[in-house]
């Protein structure tokens, strides 16, 4: 049985919550990264399936130019964080409240 | 007066010669105050230099019978202009000239005087500014800016009352000078205000012009607040007290200041409001003159300050112009303004040099005020002697010399309109004689009563100079005929008496002054060394002890009314002040800011969560807005 249009939602659904969440609660930046990360895949996943479920590449088109965008970004982030450990030897963002002071 | 053309090539240097003699001063003083603080012979130099010019251009500028109107505009607030100008007329002529003449007689007198001082600059810094300010008042052609300078002189009063200013009686009279002056100068700033108000403007040409037309809106208000301004300025009752206290200030300051110029300031400015008086008004002008001029001579008996004497005499004298003043016209000219110009001008002259000498005497004994350690000056102090002596022969009317015409200008004034005032002045007349020659009999006859006036020395030409100067002038002072034609704008107002009334006057004047200087001869004779302390407190302790508590009397009420009413109304409006400003509208409106505050910092953790639950609200709240929930 082929899966539905809805289970494809749902599945994309339930890894956005998981990134969102992830986001909220984790403390550690390189984790809040994946989580991010995770959150824009949920998105790619819900279109790719759009774009399945109703026959056109428009979708698909989003995905690309999306997968593309954040190869680059993943670079730029992760050379961000390796600076920020260099720095200041943590990645824990309670540690990273310069700006309140 | 129609311009002859003689003055007219005079006219064109007039405007910068008037121009500089006011800032001469001002230049002297800004340049001692920014670089000569610590070179006082160099400050002192220049200060005098600058006295000096002013003495000339007043001399030239008065007698080249040059007159100078106009000014331009300063300031302008919406519909309300001030403007600034000179109003250079017969009166101003004259006033220059006396505060330019005495004015440099005493920088002279003060290069000898003050030669060990510090403070040397600060002393020169503190003329210089005075002089500045006292030439604004003469020349100033409108009330507000006459009202600015008035400001300054009570300012550089203020320094120089202070000079010694570690002594805290000398600050605590400065402070106490100033104070008083403000009470008076606030009725002079309403009366000024109420004049633009009333009239429209406060030009004094253009009152005097209106006068003429018949224009002018009298009031009675108007010349009482001005009036005040010249109670404070000229210590008339009852605002006398700050006067004798300024004595605390160096002897020079006190003779040109407090003697013969600033305290004139009051008189001046009178006479340049004549135009506004009315007979109501004239009325309290005139007993105020009065009971001011026989209040202070009453004073006067009781002090053995040498200082205070003469403090107590000035206030006299005061009185006495005031006095003329306010008896205004006769015979349909303004006599009041000729005869109280005329006597403030013989008056700057002979109390100048009363002051001087006594400064002299004061310098030859080592500082020593107290007349009753004093005595037997005459053959230490053989030019300070004979320059007193003119001194009090000129203020208590000798014949021949300049006070006699004044005073009888004043008298005679008095006779004709108003007989209750012709006797208190002829009192105050007797008076002034009584203790001027006790005052110099104490001093300068007898034996030396204290080492250090057994020890007295002559002081420097510079102290020598000015006296003799100022000695010349108390005796030729009060011939009006020997004074430049171009003053004769002012001399044609003074009163002269004829017929049976010069012989009235005459006979009452002179038999004042003998009456006063044979009860003061009689009463101080033949004190041996030995004695000391007041014949009088000792043949009328009833008396003396009066008139000690008739000089007491204000500054007791004063001290009443501060201690005991004012201080507990400051005290009711500290508190209103606490609890209703500090506490319920300033603390409250921080209260208010500061919980915002505190509220607004708890959102801003620096915490990255916090941050997203924030973006997660926002994208809620938007949201919400996009599906029109909220």
């Amino acid at each position: 049985m082929n899966p539905t249009l809805d289970a494809y939602v749902l599945l994309s659904a339930l890894l956005f919550a998981i990134g969102f969440f992830g986001v909220l609660i984790r403390r550690n930046t390189l984790v809040i990264y994946m989580s991010l990360e995770l959150m824009l895949i949920a998105s790619t996943l819900a279109l790719v399936a759009f774009s399945h479920f109703n026959d056109t590449i428009d979708g698909d088109v989003f995905v690309f130019f999306i997968l593309t965008v954040a190869a680059a970004e993943v670079a730029v982030g992760l050379a961000i964080i390796v600076a920020l450990f260099r720095k200041r030897q943590t990645v824990m963002v309670s540690h990273l409240d310069a700006l309140k002071h | 007066m129609a311009p002859d053309p003689n003055t007219m090539d005079a006219q064109s240097h007039a405007w910068p010669l008037a121009i500089a003699v006011l800032l001469a001063p001002l230049a002297s003083a800004a340049v001692i105050a920014l670089f000569l603080r610590r070179r006082g012979s160099l400050a002192a130099s220049i200060s005098v230099a600058a006295s000096a010019f002013v003495a000339a251009a007043a001399i030239w500028l008065a007698m080249s019978g040059v007159r100078l109107g106009g000014g331009r505009e300063w300031l302008r607030l919406g519909g309300f202009a001030i403007s600034i100008g000179f109003k250079f007329d017969d009166l101003a002529a004259l006033m220059l000239t006396v505060v330019g003449v005495v004015g440099l007689c005493i920088h002279v007198f003060s290069v000898g005087y003050r030669a060990v001082d510090a403070a040397k600059a600060r002393y020169f810094g503190g003329l210089s500014i005075f002089m500045f300010s006292m030439i604004g008042i003469v020349l100033a052609d409108n009330l507000f800016m006459m009202f600015v300078f008035w400001e300054l002189v009570g300012f550089s009063s203020y320094l120089l009352i202070n000079h010694w200013c570690e002594r805290p009686s000398a600050s605590a009279a400065a402070k106490k000078a100033f104070i008083v002056n403000r009470v008076g100068d606030f009725g002079f700033l309403l009366g000024i205000v109420m004049c633009y108000w009333v009239q429209g403007t406060v030009n004094l040409d253009e009152l005097g012009r209106r006068a003429a037309a018949g224009s002018l809106v009298y009031s009675r208000a108007i010349p009482l607040l001005l009036f005040c301004g010249a109670v404070g300025k000229s210590a008339q009752l009852p605002l006398q007290v700050w006067l004798p206290d300024a004595m605390e200030g160096p002897t020079p300051v006190s003779a040109l200041i407090h003697a013969a110029t600033m305290v004139a300031a009051g008189i001046y400015m009178l006479c340049r409001i004549n135009v506004l008086m009315v007979p109501p008004a004239q009325d309290v002008v005139m007993w105020v003159g009065a009971l001011t001029a026989i209040y202070a001579a009453l004073c006067a008996v009781t002090q053995s300050d040498i200082k205070k004497v003469l403090a107590y005499s000035t206030l006299s004298q005061l009185g006495y112009m005031v006095s003329a003043f306010g008896l205004g016209s006769l015979d349909g000219k303004a006599a009041g303004v000729g005869a109280a110009m005329f006597h403030l001008t013989t008056h700057a002259f002979f109390k100048g040099l009363l002051f001087l000498a006594a400064g002299s005497v004061i310098h030859g004994c080592h500082h020593e005020q107290e007349i009753f350690r004093m005595g037997g000056l005459r053959g230490r102090m053989p030019l300070t002697f004979a320059t007193f002596t003119i001194g009090v022969a000129a203020i208590i009317g000798m014949p021949l010399l300049a006070g006699f015409y004044s005073k009888d200008a004043i008298l005679y004034l008095a006779f004709e309109n108003n007989s209750a005032v012709f006797a208190v002045l002829a009192l105050t007349a007797v008076l002034t004689a009584f203790y001027m020659v006790r005052v110099w009999k104490i001093v300068f006859l007898g034996k030396p009563r204290g080492e250090a006036a057994g020890n007295a020395h002559e002081g420097g030409l510079s102290i020598q100079a000015p006296l003799v100067l100022l000695a010349a002038l108390s005796i030729v002072g009060g011939y009006t005929s020997l004074y430049p034609r171009a003053l004769s704008g002012v001399w044609a107002l003074v009163p002269e008496a004829s017929g049976s009334a010069y012989g009235i006057i005459l006979a009452t004047s002179v038999a004042a002054m003998l009456l006063g200087a044979g009860g003061a001869l009689a009463l101080y004779r033949s004190e041996g060394p030995e004695s000391t302390g007041d014949p009088l407190l000792r043949r009328a302790p009833g008396l003396f002890g009066a008139l000690v508590l008739l000089k007491g009397s204000f500054d007791m009420a004063y001290d009443y009314y501060v201690v005991k009413i004012q201080q507990r109304f400051a005290m009711v409006l500290n508190f209103l002040d606490i609890v209703g400003l500090s506490g319920v509208f300033i603390r409250g409106a921080a209260g208010v800011a500061e919980m915002a505050g505190m509220g607004a910092r708890a959102l801003h953790t620096g915490r990255l969560n916090t941050y997203v639950y924030w973006f997660l609200g926002g994208v809620i709240v938007l949201w919400a807005l996009a599906a029109g929930i909220l």
